[in-house]
């Protein structure tokens, strides 16, 4: 009896398409978030804070109640997650605890605690962990997610990338320092002092110094077109990275299709594997509807 | 493989060679690419410490010491390579002194004789410029490329899109010509102190295009359509730029797995992976830098095809 509400808290706050409720319990989750982050934003207007202090003190009290049921919960019921043979319950709630989500559940939440035990903290530092929550989010949108997957199988690339912004940070800073060392001492005196005015114009393409030399500005200039050639890098990276990962999904989508195919029956447990790396993959059914009649023509 | 007997100078010269060369990392050419790398980086903080005044002042004598010290290490990095370069090419196949004019004219082969041959013109020279000199030596930062294929990749991949570059960049030059010129005689007369040419009007241009805002206010109607409609410019550049990037980078990654595909399609064939085909997928897999994920999933591909042929 425990042991199946336990499996089905699991299920619903993991958000299994197999019950209804789990998607009001996302969507639930999701308004307190947002209405929080808006709270917190809203609170740091001096005029407003006046006006509502209370209200937000309110809110910030039954937000953290309903976050801490949350955390509770999902601690508990995750306890199903591997049966007594796999590892036992106490493996799944390590791996949720220490996973970057459960984290993020923690540490968003647990700090207010210790701001009723003592007061005397500083609140600026509650207030960001508060933020934290914002983050609670990217549990029902894959958005990060996907960008650290896109990210780690590039890292190759990035590596390089950052590999290149150093070496030309470090070069067009000395040939600066080469340049107008002897003209402006006050920002071009050493060369750490020009990596400062290097970074700036290669990030805004506008240095903080007007260099007065020629050689000075011809260095400014180039260094300026390196940066806009380091953001087209750093853009065409991530481009090519989503674009690989999604084409990598595709094949794998595909072969497994293939593998469901083979035989030529196509049972319900293979159906639900499908339906399942559809919904992980997010490919739309269109997609899949071409992939299908694509495998099926090969097949004939 | 020559049958006659080698001597140990030519076998010594072969292992130099391969120490260096670096193509297939052993312990020992690996360790020789740590310690050069480790004493590159060490020289540029040395460089960029050298410069603060007061450091300088405190510590010169351990400055110069560590530069005399490093540019002893190139030397003989340098030598060595040009002798055991001797050993690339049999004496069939061009001789030893293919293999070295070969490095001594390579982009690294100058990087290497410039980033430490000066030193010795300013013990022959004492009154040369110190600060041209410094410029030479911050070419020693350049030595890391052989180890990181950052710079190879981006020129291979721009070459094979050298089409699209060029077309960005003959748009660039054009649209360069064009406004400045329109801005020198719409604005010319108004502001003659800050456009006072056409070359003065091409610096305003790049500045505008690479920051979104030059030195220069319009005073014009006509000036200020000319500003924004370079402005949009500049966005639509910066963006067919990052689309060219994107586009080379993308087909040079997936000319790359196709060419893995394909090795180990043909590795798989005849059913069985020997040690030596191993040893070769993976060095394949390190000069292309490809991640561990990215050869599994190529893999997996293979096979299941070859399950899918197997079972119709």
């Amino acid at each position: 009896m425990v042991t199946d509400l336990k499996l089905t808290l699991m299920e619903i706050l993991d958000g299994s398409p197999k019950y209804k409720v789990s998607r009001y319990v996302e969507w639930l989750i999701t308004l307190v978030v947002l209405v929080n982050c808006s709270a917190v934003i809203l609170d740091s207007v001096p005029e407003v804070h006046a006006v509502h202090k209370e209200f937000f003190h309110e809110l910030e009290f039954w937000s953290v109640m309903f976050f801490t049921l949350e955390y509770v919960l999902r601690v508990w019921s995750l306890g199903a997650k591997f049966g007594p043979d796999a590892g036992g319950a106490w493996k799944g709630r390590r791996q949720y605890i220490f996973s970057p989500f459960g984290l993020v559940d923690f540490f968003a939440t647990m700090p207010h605690y210790l701001h009723m035990f003592f007061p005397a903290l500083d609140l600026r530092i509650l207030r960001v962990l508060r933020l934290l929550r914002i983050l609670k989010l990217s549990k029902y949108n894959t958005a990060l997610q996907d960008l650290f997957h896109a990210v780690h199988s590039e890292r190759r690339a990035f590596g390089s990338a950052a590999f290149l912004l150093l070496i030309a940070t470090v070069v067009s800073a000395s040939l600066m320092h080469f340049a107008e060392g002897h003209e402006q001492p006050q920002f071009f005196g050493s060369i750490p002092h020009s990596i400062y005015w290097s970074i700036v114009t290669i990030t805004s393409g506008y240095g903080n110094v007007e260099p007065v030399t020629k050689a000075g500005e011809v260095i400014a200039l180039l260094t300026g077109f390196l940066g806009v050639c380091m953001a087209a890098i750093m853009t065409g990276i991530v481009a090519s990275a989503f674009s690989n990962q999604l084409s990598r999904k595709k094949a794998a989508y595909q072969s497994q299709l293939r593998a469901v195919l083979a035989d030529g029956v196509v049972s319900d447990a293979e159906r639900t594997t499908l339906k399942k790396l559809q919904a992980q993959y997010r490919l739309s059914d269109a997609q899949v509807q071409l992939f299908i009649d694509e495998a099926q023509n090969k097949k004939k | 493989m020559s049958a006659a007997p080698q001597s140990a100078s030519t076998r010594l010269q072969r292992r130099v060679f391969e120490i260096l060369d670096g193509a297939v990392l052993d312990g020992a050419s690996k360790a020789c690419e740590i310690f050069i790398a480790t004493l590159v980086v060490a020289n540029v903080l040395a460089i960029i410490l050298e410069s603060m005044h007061d450091l300088h002042e405190a510590y010169s004598a351990y400055f110069h010491m560590f530069d005399l010290v490093s540019v002893i290490v190139f030397s003989v990095e340098y030598v060595l390579r040009v002798w055991s370069y001797g050993a690339k090419y049999a004496s069939e196949n061009g001789g030893a002194w293919r293999g070295r004019k070969e490095y001594l004219f390579s982009v690294f082969g100058m990087v290497d004789f410039f980033s430490t041959v000066p030193f010795y013109l300013q013990l022959v020279f004492p009154g040369a410029d110190l600060r041209v000199l410094r410029m030479f030596r911050l070419l020693r930062i350049f030595k890391l490329s052989r180890y990181n294929s950052a710079m190879d990749d981006m020129f291979e991949a721009i070459k094979a899109e050298k089409d699209s570059f060029s077309s960005a960049m003959f748009l660039l030059f054009i649209s360069c010509l064009l406004f400045s010129s329109l801005i020198y005689i719409i604005e010319g007369h108004d502001q003659p102190d800050v456009f006072p040419s056409i070359p003065a009007a091409m610096h305003w241009f790049i500045l505008t295009i690479i920051s979104g805002w030059g030195n220069v206010d319009p005073v014009t109607y006509l000036g200020v359509a000319l500003v924004v409609v370079t402005q949009v410019l500049a966005i639509a550049l910066a963006a067919i730029l990052t689309g060219v990037v994107a586009t080379a980078y993308t087909a040079q990654v997936q000319r790359r797995e196709a060419i893995y595909e394909t090795e180990v399609r043909e590795v798989l064939a005849d059913g069985l992976v020997s040690d030596e085909e191993r040893a070769k997928l993976k060095q394949m897999q390190a000069k292309f830098g490809m991640t561990d994920e990215q050869v599994e999933a190529i893999a997996e591909q293979v096979d299941a095809e070859r399950r899918a042929r197997g079972e119709t």
